[in-house]
This record gives C-alpha cells, sequence and structure tokens, in this order.
C-alpha cells in the first residue's frame, strides 16, 4: 500500500461524485455528490498528509461541510419554492 | 497485511455504492447509498490509524449530515421531487467524464509515484491531534466557529423569507 494507492482510491471517489453531479437532474441529489466529493478530498488529506497535521485540517474541513449542507439545503429549499421544481434544468432565468 | 486488505475492500466498497447511486432512481435509496459509502470511508479512516477522524465521520457526517439529507427530502412536496430518472445513458457519459476527469488526476500525481513511499500505520493519538487543534491551530479552529455561525444566520434568514 503505497501512497500513489491511496490517491488513486480517493481519486476514483471523487471522479465517480463527480460524473454523478455532472447527470443527476435533482438539486437534493447534487449537493450529496458534491458532500461525496468534499469526502473524498478529505480523504487524500488523510491519506497523503503528515500524521497530525492532516488530521487537523480534516476536522476542520468536516465542520466547512457541515456549514455547506447547511445553507445547501437552505438555498434550494427557496429555490424549489420559488420556481416549483428541483430540476436544474427548469430553473432558467435569473431576477435580480 | 490485513490493514492493507480493508483499504482496499472498504475503499471499493465506497466507489461501488458511488456508482450505484448514479443509476438509482428512487432519491431515499440514493440517500442510503450516500451513508453506505460514509460509513466505509469512516472504516477506510479507522485503518489510516485516524481514530478521532472515523468516530467524527460518523457522528457528523452519517449522523447530522444525512439526517438533514433526509428531512429535505421528505419536506419537500412529491410533485417537485427528482422525476427525471437520469437516463442511463446520461449516466455513461457521465462516468466517460469521470474517467477523463481521472486520467488527468493521476497525470498530475505523477510525482507520488516517484516517491512512492509505504505507508506506515504511525499511533496518531487523539491526545496529540487535540494539543495541535488547541495549539497552533487555535486561531482556524476558532474561526470555525465563525463559519457556523454564519452558515446558521444564512440558513435562517434564506428558510424565514420563505414562510413569509
Amino acid at each position: 500500500m503505497t501512497h500513489f494507492d491511496l490517491a488513486g482510491i480517493s481519486f476514483i471517489l471523487f471522479a465517480a461524485a463527480a460524473a454523478g453531479f455532472l447527470t443527476c437532474g435533482s438539486l437534493v441529489r447534487m449537493l450529496m455528490f458534491l458532500e461525496l466529493m468534499l469526502n473524498a478530498a478529505n480523504l487524500a488529506l488523510v491519506a497523503l498528509g503528515p500524521g497530525a497535521v492532516s488530521q487537523g485540517y480534516a476536522v476542520m474541513l468536516f465542520a466547512i461541510a457541515a456549514a455547506e449542507a447547511g445553507v445547501g439545503l437552505a438555498l434550494i429549499l427557496s429555490l424549489a419554492s420559488a420556481f416549483r421544481t428541483l430540476d436544474p434544468g427548469n430553473i432558467k432565468e435569473l431576477k435580480g | 497485511m490485513i490493514l492493507d486488505l480493508a483499504i482496499y475492500l472498504f475503499g471499493g466498497l465506497a466507489i461501488a455504492a458511488t456508482v450505484l447511486m448514479i443509476f438509482q432512481r428512487d432519491a431515499v435509496k440514493a440517500a442510503l447509498l450516500m451513508l453506505a459509502v460514509l460509513l466505509c470511508t469512516a472504516v477506510v479512516y479507522l485503518a489510516l490509524s485516524a481514530q478521532l477522524l472515523a468516530i467524527l465521520q460518523v457522528i457528523l457526517y452519517a449522523g447530522a449530515i444525512m439526517t438533514l439529507f433526509i428531512v429535505a427530502l421528505t419536506a419537500l412536496p412529491a410533485a417537485w421531487r427528482d422525476k427525471p430518472a437520469p437516463a442511463s445513458f446520461r449516466g455513461v457519459l457521465g462516468l466517460a467524464a469521470a474517467a477523463v476527469l481521472l486520467a488527468e488526476l493521476l497525470k498530475v500525481a505523477g510525482p507520488l509515484r516517484a516517491v512512492c513511499a509505504s505507508k506506515e500505520f504511525a499511533e496518531t493519538g487523539t491526545l496529540g491531534l487535540a494539543r495541535l487543534l488547541f495549539g497552533p491551530f487555535v486561531f482556524q479552529f476558532e474561526l470555525l466557529s465563525l463559519v457556523i455561525l454564519a452558515s446558521i444566520v444564512a440558513a435562517v434568514t434564506l428558510t424565514a423569507r420563505r414562510r413569509a
């Protein structure tokens, strides 16, 4: 098990999550895949970084991810109630 | 070595669950697959001797964030929910894009292959991590509370305007 193998695992996770983010047709699902991308980046940080320092940064990234999920879901709820849809393809107009 | 085996097994399980999630039509089932990915990642953390991170992953990601997603899925009216089941050709197209992205990432990580150090499983104690977080990193760590506060204010403001 080398650093390159660990990097490969987290890169594959990131790429699969990115594929889901690009193809899914729902805002909630997009946020879920975004969380998985952040999770993969966190895994790379822990696997490749030097011991305790990278784990400290990973703990901080957990808090960032929680904040991002909260704001993202609030945004999605207000967007969905304004446009009556969750399909990002149907949200075409910007008002300002 | 059993730890290497655990990393490969649970990393592979996480990747498989992510790919299954792309082709899953039911939103709640997709959320449960995401839970599987997060728990597998927690086991990988454990095998990388990051015990505190594994516990935090279960509590924060698999507990708090997943609950948030399930609540959001049930709070949204059924008519808006997730009707466009992803056509499989779109999924395959997305996987092709992911393959390109993966190739680029591995190309960028080329220097790592040259180093190719064997990952040693050091005993990173929780005490050392706590000393780091409340010692040299204390400013960044306290700054996070501001981030959380800002996100709370933003979430309350957004949903309050919706109700008004």
